[in-house]
């Protein structure tokens, strides 16, 4: 039964769509050269692909509020059927939102929640993973962790804060604060929380700082797996055992998905960014047909350790 | 008075009027920022910042802040040596970061490794004829990246006559875009080991402080040192006794490209990866090392001896606050003011100098 549903659900859909010409979609990302959004860009290219019924236009905001305003407008002046955009700074969308309702294109916001969530016109959607989700997964699957290898007596955990205007940096670090807050972690001190701007090398540098201060540590947690690969590295480097340190980040990004096969990260939690960019565009689809949709579509993330990493290799 | 006529600086100045050459100025600052740093750790930490108080080593000495003092700047000094040289001619290069961004991609696509982990590499960028070259290629690939950087810099400076400022504005943009679409953003990872050996350990200190001898007797006992500051002193007058100052600049601007095009170099192998966004602001921390460091941006005056401990400087900045703990949100604040700080105390100098002449 569930699979003729499907089968009709299927047909359906697919007639509604060949039935129309190509659907214009204009994207504007907030930055090309970052590793996640180009995760999250493959995925609405590989969708691009593989559908023949729409077509994207993909543009780089370079990280310029007033730039991305414009790309918009353009997309709006050129008559797309819908848009899709990655918010260079989430406190500029109002205007976004505006501009998108007032012309009635339908707008979606993706990966970075806009300002204007409780008040987003008809027609516009935000898709993404929950953010609290990502740095709790983490820091509570290292707190277990921890009290698995009998540390429950006192552990003391140093923080690599990713860049200090960026959403999610401090939405992660204060994710762990919460979990060590909790009764189960707070045997869990932070001796010292600092920013290496989502990079490698300058978590590799900060490290190796906090190395050279001779404090003993049991865990390391990244912003990011950047940042937790840096600290490994200057770990290994000074000659520290990766068994001794319990080290958790996020992305789970293909680098760092190599780490933890060979026994150097333990812990790393999976953003479904291609899904992301997928979903947003078959988000982006939906609204431009007219039909309801929901105004939060969560891509959920993913808890990665030794024991499930060969799903996401 | 005639003695005085071969100055080398925006102020003319022969040692007599000196009470003692400028690098020690900024060497006293380093001196002194160290000292502030001690007193601080000793308050607040009841620790050392240089010394070893909790008998981690044998020596003295904490030789881990020793080390990493020196190799968090190491790679930026790198840039800063030929950024230098490029201030001397009274010039200035912006694009240094953004062609280190872009040399880290292209030179690190000859430096992977066919199988990673029994798998093949899922960071290729080439096909096989790419994967486990010996790590000579890939150095060679960086340099050359630097060297036609360097050399478009270079004409657009000295022929074209567009202003540094433009001409190297263009490139920083430039090259940014390269290292973004060469992979159309994606990481390069996993090189092979003899690749990874050049930027491992010490080997970024190593690399720098050679280089600075190097610089340091190339600027001052060659017929190009003394070029590149009688350029920078009075382009006119350089001209008008025979040099070929179009011909020089470019050949500076080479240097300066191909300096940025090593520090990638070691700056992929250190971290094993190359990613798009790799070297952003170095440009500036580059010319800050230069400027901290007694460079004046108006031309003809400064040396790599300055640089290098204006480098120093702000490796013991860092370190000490992550020493300290200082919350991150204030460390580039102070960061700021030290800067300005210090220039404005070598200008203070200098004009004393001047009077006293």
């Amino acid at each position: 039964m569930k699979k003729i549903l499907l089968a009709a659900g299927l047909s359906t859909l697919m007639m509604g769509t060949t039935a129309m010409a190509e659907m214009q979609i204009g994207v504007s990302v907030a930055r090309f050269d970052d590793n996640g959004l180009t995760v999250m860009r493959n995925g609405m290219t590989a969708f691009d692909d593989a559908n023949d019924d729409v077509s994207l236009q993909m543009e780089d905001a370079t990280d310029d509020v007033a730039k991305q305003l414009d790309q918009i407008n353009n997309f709006i002046a050129s008559g797309v059927d819908a848009i899709i955009v990655n918010a260079v700074d989430t406190n500029a969308t109002e205007a976004m939102s505006n501009a998108a309702a007032s012309a009635g294109v339908p707008l979606v916001y993706v990966n970075r929640q806009p300002i204007n969530m409780d008040t987003l016109p008809d027609g516009q959607a935000f898709v993404a993973s929950n953010e609290i989700e990502s740095g709790t997964l983490a820091a509570f699957q290292m707190c277990r962790q921890l009290r698995a290898e009998g540390k429950s007596g006192g552990a003391r955990a140093y923080v690599l804060v990713g860049q200090l205007s960026n959403q999610a940096a401090v939405q992660r670090t204060k994710d762990f604060h919460d979990v060590i807050g909790m009764d189960m972690c707070n045997f869990i001190t932070i001796i010292d929380e600092q920013t290496a701007n989502w990079s490698r090398d300058e978590a590799n540098d900060l490290m190796t700082n906090w190395l050279s201060s001779g404090d003993e540590f049991d865990a390391v947690f990244g912003n990011n797996d950047e940042m937790a690969l840096g600290a490994i590295q200057a770990m290994k480097a000074a000659g520290i055992s990766m068994d001794d340190v319990v080290v958790g980040g996020v992305d789970a990004t293909s680098d760092a998905l190599l780490a933890m096969s060979v026994g150097d990260l333990d812990v790393t939690v999976f953003q479904d960014l291609a899904g992301q960019g997928a979903g947003s565009i078959q988000t982006a689809m939906a609204l431009a047909n007219g039909e309801e949709v929901d105004k939060t579509v969560f891509i959920p993330f993913k808890l990665v350790t030794p024991d499930n990493l060969s799903d996401f290799q | 008075m005639s003695d005085a006529s071969e100055g080398t600086g925006g102020l003319t100045f022969d040692k007599s009027k000196r009470s003692w050459p400028n690098e020690l100025n900024v060497f006293g600052a380093l001196i002194l920022i160290i000292v502030a740093f001690e007193i601080l750790g000793a308050i607040f930490m009841q620790q050392s910042l240089l010394f070893d108080t909790r008998d981690r080593f044998d020596s003295i000495f904490n030789e881990a802040r020793l080390r990493i003092i020196i190799i968090q700047v190491a790679i930026i000094g790198i840039i800063a040596i030929g950024v230098t040289q490029v201030i001397i001619t009274a010039g200035i290069d912006l694009s240094s970061g953004s062609v280190v961004g872009a040399t880290a991609m292209i030179a690190m696509s000859f430096a992977q490794v066919a199988m990673v982990n029994g798998n093949p590499n899922p960071k290729a960028i080439f096909g096989e004829w790419a994967l486990d070259l010996p790590w000579i290629i890939p150095v060679f690939v960086g340099l050359f990246c630097g060297f036609v950087a360097g050399f478009i810099n270079g004409i657009l400076v000295a022929y074209a006559r567009i202003p540094p400022f433009i001409a190297t504005l263009g490139m920083m943009l430039f090259a940014r875009g390269v290292a973004q679409w060469w992979s159309l953003g994606n990481p390069v990872s996993f090189p092979t080991e003899s690749y990874a050996a050049i930027g491992a350990g010490m080997m970024p200190v190593w690399i720098f402080l050679s280089l600075a001898v190097l610089f340091h007797f190339i600027m001052n006992f060659t017929v190009y040192g003394k070029h590149t500051y009688a350029i920078g002193s009075n382009e006119q007058a350089a001209r008008m006794s025979g040099i070929n100052v179009p011909r020089h600049l470019v050949l500076v601007y080479v240097i300066a490209g191909m300096l940025a095009g090593l520090a990638a170099v070691i700056l992929t192998s250190k971290n094993l990866t190359a990613q798009s966004g790799m070297g952003l602001t170095y440009e500036l921390e580059a010319i800050a090392m230069a400027v901290i460091g007694g460079v004046s941006l108006f031309g003809g005056r400064g040396s790599i001896i300055g640089t290098v401990i204006g480098a120093l400087i702000i490796g013991v900045i860092t370190s000490g606050f992550t020493f300290l703990r200082l919350g991150a949100f204030y460390q580039e604040m102070v960061l700021g003011m030290i800067i300005v700080g210090a220039v404005a105390l070598d200008q203070w100098q200098q004009q004393r100098a001047a009077a006293r002449a």
